[in-house]
């Protein structure tokens, strides 16, 4: 079950309904038991604009779900629900379920700190905290396990090893982070929401203000990582996608349009508007 | 070549315009200086060190010490900091953090507002509403309260007449705190909101965000902001001349009436006649200038360098 990339898929073609989608949509279902989070009927709002129109997407478990489409189409929006970041603005809603786990973090019970905790996100331009680079990694750790000095510092060399940064900075760890080229300030940002160990890690186009070679290592460290954690990434460059994700859904205009393994979807595209979108006719 | 006629006139004189504005404030603000230090000469080559140091203040016999405003100027300033500091950090705090929408623009025109108010309003307030109550359930109820030989004993000594040091410093504390409340909600505002969504993206709770990650951020500029609070508690005048009971002597306990070098200035420019005690009120006031002076280049230095560490 953990190594689910590459397994056949059900498909089904999801009948257009009348009033929620007036695109031709195509959706691959995976079984309930390979779904780490399932969005269902999800709408999103910013104030009294519609963002998103009843998207309903799985994200499989220890795969890479690339979320793709030209820009505007609601995929970082999608991406921001997941961990309820959007809830840090008064006037942005969620409607619908997504559960993670069976449970929906959409419920006004959920408690934020302990989700973001289990779904970790990192963001377009990396943030490192004005502080040093171990402090960086240990940060997250410290607010919620009580380690020794040494466990903590195996746990920062762990996250730092698997994001590929450890040969960089182990002989400057007490230096500060904001002295770091920016794909290493990335990596940084990759190993400071690992080291708390989640069960999601949402990449909100992560690679777009890298260079090539940055890029190339923050994807081998993203294939690494989906060994035990389950990644969604919202990106712009479509190689990108076919390279590191199982699975990938195409968005449009704030609609899930296709969604099934990221082989099938760039081979051979079910609906028109996602052939578009792959062959570069558009977006 | 019509391009390069076009502003050939107008260009340097534009130019000129600026430096000789800006000249001229710098011309001002060193005559003044000039002025003052020239001015206050007489008293300080006179009295020398014991200007500073003594609390002798007496206009009958031309001999001048100006120990007891100097020390009530910055122990006004110091305890008003005191006080504003953690109410403006909260203020700002909430303004950015919890607030709702709806209550941001009120809360945060009232703290402008606040900012605006005229400093003799503030002193007759102070005066006529604060003081009395300020007497009567606050200074009283604690001197009845410490055992005079404690160390409160000694804090709280003086006349629970509501006049006094300590009234002086809450009334500066309120005139302040708009200015550093202000101040650090800019600076919090100014922290890039992805470096909030990924601190709350660990998981943080609020208090752990504000903690960790913004007070650190800011934490430079902010000390230049409460730098710019002091220089203005400093030179303060009115509110302060109302409310601190005008005594040239060192304050004895926080409740005891005192003096500060603006309050003294105020109070005795129209009645010094002796061209000595001219002499002395100019010497404090450039001794005024020169503390303000310092504050607010450490403030700028500050300020100037970047964020973070």
């Amino acid at each position: 079950m953990n190594d689910f990339a590459g397994k056949p898929f059900a498909e089904a073609y999801v009948a257009q309904q009348p009033g929620t989608n007036e695109f031709e949509q195509f959706v691959e279902t995976i079984p309930p038991e390979s779904t780490k989070v399932d969005i269902r009927g999800l709408d999103f709002f910013y104030m009294r604009n519609q963002a998103l129109y009843s998207v309903s997407l799985p994200v499989a478990q220890n795969a890479v779900t690339a979320i793709v489409g030209p820009s505007g189409c609601g995929k970082s929006t999608l991406l921001r629900v997941i961990n309820r970041i959007y809830a840090l603005y008064p006037g942005q809603r969620a409607e619908g379920q997504v559960m993670l786990d069976g449970q929906n973090i959409l419920d006004r019970s959920t408690d934020l700190p302990w989700l973001r905790s289990r779904v970790g996100m990192v963001f377009q331009q990396s943030t490192p905290f004005p502080m040093s680079i171990y402090d960086n990694v240990a940060f997250g750790v410290r607010l919620y396990e009580n380690l020794h000095k040494a466990e903590l510092s195996a746990r920062v060399e762990e996250s730092l090893r698997r994001s590929a940064l450890w040969e960089e900075v182990k002989d400057k760890l007490e230096t500060s982070a904001l002295g770091l080229s920016g794909g290493q300030q990335q990596r940084l940002c990759v190993a400071r929401s690992v080291a708390v160990r989640p069960e999601v890690l949402l990449l909100d186009e992560p690679a777009s203000a890298l260079d090539p070679i940055s890029t190339a290592k923050l994807e081998e460290t993203i294939v690494e990582l989906k060994r035990d954690i389950s990644i969604a990434i919202v990106t712009h460059n479509l190689q990108q996608a076919a390279r590191v994700s199982d699975h990938t859904a195409f968005m449009f205009l704030g609609r899930l349009i296709e969604y099934g393994s990221t082989e099938r979807v760039f081979n051979n595209p079910r609906t028109s508007k996602a052939a578009d979108y792959v062959t570069g006719r558009f977006g | 070549m019509l391009a390069q006629a076009r502003g050939a006139l107008a260009e340097p004189f534009f130019r000129y315009a600026c430096g000789a504005a800006a000249t001229a404030l710098l011309c001002a603000m060193g005559g003044l200086c000039i002025l003052l230090a020239i001015g206050g000469w007489p008293a300080l080559s006179t009295f020398g060190l014991s200007f500073f140091t003594s609390t002798t203040w007496n206009p009958v016999t031309d001999v001048y010490g100006g120990a007891g405003p100097i020390l009530g100027t910055l122990i006004t300033s110091v305890v008003a900091l005191l006080i504003a500091l953690p109410l403006a950090f909260f203020t700002a705090v909430f303004l950015t953090e919890f607030c709702p929408q709806f209550l941001r623009r009120p809360i945060g025109i009232a703290v402008e507002l606040l900012a605006g108010i005229p400093s003799i309003v503030y002193g007759m307030w102070g005066l006529f509403v604060f003081a009395p109550v300020f007497a009567k359930y606050v200074e009283a109820p604690l001197m009845a309260w410490a055992a005079p030989d404690s160390i409160w004993g000694k804090i709280f000594t003086g006349i629970p007449n509501g006049s006094g040091v300590f009234t002086a410093s809450i009334i500066l504390a309120i005139m302040i705190l708009p200015y550093i409340a202000a101040t650090l909600r800019e600076l919090f505002l100014s922290i890039p909101p992805r470096v909030r969504e990924s601190a709350y993206g660990m998981g943080c709770t609020p208090l752990e965000v504000v903690w960790s990650v913004i007070v650190p951020y800011v934490r430079r500029s902010a000390i230049g902001a409460v730098m710019l609070g002091l220089g203005r508690a400093l030179g303060e005048t009115m509110a302060v001349t109302f409310v601190i009971g005008n005594s040239h002597r060192l304050p004895r306990g926080l409740f005891d009436s005192g003096a500060t070098i603006s309050s003294i200035i105020a109070n005795e420019f129209a009645e010094a006649t002796s061209p000595m005690h001219i002499s002395a009120l100019l010497a404090l006031g450039f001794l005024l200038f020169l503390i303000t002076f310092a504050v607010l280049a450490i403030a700028r230095a500050l300020l100037g360098h970047g964020h973070g560490t």
